[in-house]
């Protein structure tokens, strides 16, 4: 075999190794985004623990603890709706009643325990601008 | 007027481009040196159009001229007059012609530089070029005009800036980026005007390897710039999160390097010539396909721009770059085929193969992962994200090969290395390796196996950088007679790509090991009062004031905000250590839009970082995220490290005595 095959074969080696290391623990890194009303009746058909949602802060559900450092609501997405939990000292700064937020976490009897929140930035954010209301406006 | 003037120079720019890619077409099919001539012209006038065309967008964002849709949207009356220039790249239309704006100097640089020279290449890399900016021309004009006026009229005051971009590393960040991304057009249009004239030996290289290594400069110290940002700015604690955006700036920065490496080899032994050509084909369409990314809202992300129909431009130029360059590829396949054969897989060129794969394959992880919830979502329905976990898993093993071959690669010899060599170079660095990596296993009590392998790997790899600088300036000395401080120089001033090669590597060491430093951070969340004292780690905090200021209180440091502040007495080990004001900002030309401001205090070996999350003036209560972060200032320091290595290898004193780039 000559030196140019070998060195051929080898690459082909590697490059299988490295996409059987990639898929050997691939379904348990993956975060699939479902909806609100999938998670909380067709529970059972995700084979993930982890989940993402997105939707909106129900106006006047935001509820700090007593120490701050908890925070629950209730996310709103269509007509499902579902309580959320997370813990944290830095909630993003665009979190606020009728913000767009994905969370990220787990599901469990009933609550969504997130460990990520994000607040939907950019875009959002112009939308909500004063200039674009004025120009709304007329 | 000025917005008048802005606009009718970009059209005509575009009239220009499209005149003089038509001229110098015309001359490689009749060779009448008239069309070339008059079509160079062409592009340049136009380049200078684009050029105006900025700097009128720059003076109506300076001066405020609400009465432009986009400066209203991205700037206000009480936007500090830095952080206007910033305007210029916030947002979509403006940064799509400040991207065209860079590309315009590099055009007039280019055509300046070889205007005596490479005269059969020149007609096709500035056809090439010229099609490049007709594209983003055409999207800045037609699509995403930044000279747009407000539909309605006057509105008395903009939106204001972002306060996340109101940064002095958002200043820096944009234009570096952009300097990187764009400056891969150069060696890309060189190589296929090698590609379609059939000059395909080492010339194309050569003439481009210093455009494309100050291309990579700016590009990998633009991303670390973007960590920095993220780090002392977005408030999460770290400087990395495997985001879409950051990928996006990743992917070409990983086959560029691949590049800068690999060309070294057809440079000495006329090899992999078809390679070097995929790989600067793949990092240009990189580039093309990370601005996609992050201006077309395909991906969701932090600094993505919202969702516009640019997409689908952007979609189809990249498939028009693959097509020709997948046929000129086809069509030269024999022309290009390698003289020279690999002989064994302990020489330098196979060193520096497998530091290609190893590039390729961190590329392509990358881009799976980035690409994979568009992917999963067309094929399943379901949006499927893979997170950090994914990109660490198999990223970190990667790296790590590729640290381990920073330090041997450079040592091997060409064709193949002898045992005894290798027994004679490696020797002294892994003993020195195992030694401090036995240090700090017992130090740190670490049991974990890749901050074990990482640390044994940096301090092998550092050592042998430093033998390498040690024998060298002892041989020196031994030829020359004179002292070690200037042998070592005159050591540099010989051998610049090398030596700065090595300081460059040295950097990356120094890179990896703030990288390794996460093992061990600290995160702690606390609601205090104020007279608390709260402990993490060897720091004891003591919250002991806090006040309100405001752009009344303080009109010429906080014009456009207003500030909570709690001021934190801060003991180490027992002892006082510091103090630090934490505060978060509410910046009132942007309906109060709260930001807090990290509040940082880094050390050589450990950051205590603090994140006002909340303050209640009225109790006085503060929520605070307190991290300690570990080896964090080794990534900013590599950084120096980096860019000191890369001017060394540059030659920056040749460059401004009048050498050619």
């Amino acid at each position: 075999m000559s030196f140019r095959k070998k060195f051929i074969l080898v690459v082909i080696v590697f490059g299988l190794l490295t996409v059987a290391w990639i898929s050997m623990d691939f379904k348990s890194q993956e975060v699939p985004f479902v909806s609100v009303s999938d998670l909380v009746n067709n529970n059972e058909m995700f084979r993930q623990d982890r989940f993402r949602l997105g939707g909106n802060v129900q106006e006047g559900t935001i509820h700090y603890s007593d120490d701050k450092l908890t925070v629950d609501f209730l996310l709103e997405q269509g007509d499902s709706i579902i309580p959320v939990e997370h813990t944290s000292a830095a909630i993003p700064d665009l979190f606020k009643d009728g913000a767009q937020v994905i969370v990220e976490g787990s599901y469990k009897d009933g609550i969504f325990y997130a460990d990520n929140l994000m607040t939907k930035c950019a875009s959002r954010y112009e939308e909500e601008s004063k200039y674009t209301s004025v120009s709304e406006t007329n | 007027m000025i917005a008048i003037l802005g606009n009718t120079l970009l059209l005509m720019s575009f009239a220009f481009t499209i005149y003089g890619i038509l001229s110098a077409s015309l001359y490689t099919a009749n060779g009448n040196r008239k069309f070339m001539l008059s079509g160079e012209r062409a592009i340049l006038s136009s380049s200078v159009f684009v050029i105006l065309s900025t700097i009128g967008l720059l003076i109506e964002l300076l001066r405020s001229n609400f009465t432009l849709e986009y400066v209203a949207r991205y700037s206000s009356a009480e936007t500090p007059t830095l952080y206007k220039f910033s305007g210029l790249w916030a947002g979509m239309q403006g940064s799509l012609l400040f991207w065209v704006m860079i590309l315009s100097v590099f055009i007039i640089l280019v055509i300046y530089q070889n205007r005596n020279r490479h005269q059969k290449l020149m007609p096709w890399v500035l056809i090439t070029l010229g099609a490049i900016q007709l594209f983003f021309l055409a999207m800045s004009n037609f699509f995403e005009n930044p000279f747009t006026p407000i539909p309605a009229g006057m509105v008395m005051n903009g939106m204001g800036l972002n306060p996340l971009l109101q940064n002095p590393v958002m200043l820096i960040h944009p234009p570096l980026l952009y300097l990187g991304f764009i400056g891969f057009s150069i060696p890309f249009a060189f190589g296929m005007a090698a590609m379609i004239t059939g000059e395909l030996d080492t010339v194309w290289i050569r003439t481009t390897r210093r455009w494309t290594l100050v291309t990579w400069l700016f590009l990998s110290v633009a991303i670390i710039m973007g960590g920095r940002w993220a780090y002392v700015e977005l408030g999460w604690g770290g400087y990395w999160a495997w985001d879409p955006v950051e990928n996006a700036s990743l992917l070409p920065w990983l086959t560029g390097t691949a590049y800068i490496h690999s060309v070294l080899i057809q440079e000495k032994k006329n090899m992999l010539r078809i390679w070097n050509m995929v790989l600067i084909m793949v990092t240009f369409t990189l580039t093309i396909f990370g601005t996609y990314l992050t201006r077309s809202g395909v991906v969701s992300s932090v600094h993505a721009f919202a969702a516009t129909d640019l997409g689908i431009w952007f979609f189809w130029f990249i498939i028009l770059i693959l097509v020709t360059n997948i046929i000129l590829l086809v069509v030269r396949r024999k022309e290009l085929a390698s003289v020279n054969k690999l002989e064994s897989f302990v020489g330098r060129e196979s060193g520096f193969l497998f530091n290609n794969m190893l590039f390729v394959a961190m590329m392509l992880t990358v881009l799976w992962g980035t690409m994979y919830p568009i992917l999963s979502e067309a094929v399943t329905g379901t949006k499927i994200t893979v997170g950090s976990p994914y990109f660490n898993r198999v990223m970190i093993p990667l790296g790590l090969l590729l640290l381990f071959l920073t330090g041997v690669g450079p040592l091997l010899a060409w064709r193949r290395t002898t045992t005894r060599s290798l027994r004679r170079n490696f020797t002294l660095p892994l003993i020195v390796g195992l030694i401090l990596t036995g240090i700090f296993g017992a130090v740190s009590k670490i049991t974990m196996i890749y901050p074990l392998i990482s640390v044994l790997l940096i301090s092998f790899v550092a050592a042998i950088i430093f033998l390498e600088f040690f024998k060298g300036t002892k041989a020196r000395r031994r030829m020359t007679g004179a002292g070690y401080f200037r042998s070592f120089f005159e050591l540099l001033e010989k051998n610049r790509s090398r030596y700065g090669g090595y300081i460059v590597h040295l950097g990356i060491v120094m890179m990896f090991l703030g990288f390794t430093g996460k093992v061990f951070d600290k995160e702690a969340d606390l609601s205090m009062n104020q007279g608390d004292i709260k402990t993490v780690g060897r720091y004891d905090i003591e919250y002991t004031d806090y006040w309100l200021e405001t752009p009344e209180t303080n009109p010429d440091t906080r014009s456009n905000h207003a500030a909570k502040i709690v001021t934190l007495k801060i003991s180490k080990n027992g002892s006082y250590y510091t103090t630090l004001n934490a505060e978060r900002r509410f910046y009132t030309d942007q309906n109060n839009q709260p930001s807090s401001e990290v509040s940082l205090k880094a050390t050589l070996f450990e950051d205590l970082y603090i994140v006002l999350g909340s303050l209640d003036l009225h109790s006085g209560n503060a929520i605070l995220k307190v991290r300690v972060n570990h080896l964090v200032s080794w990534v900013w320091l590599g950084t120096f490290v980096l860019i000191l290595g890369s001017l060394v290898s540059l030659n920056i004193s040749g460059l401004i005595k009048g050498k050619s780039l």
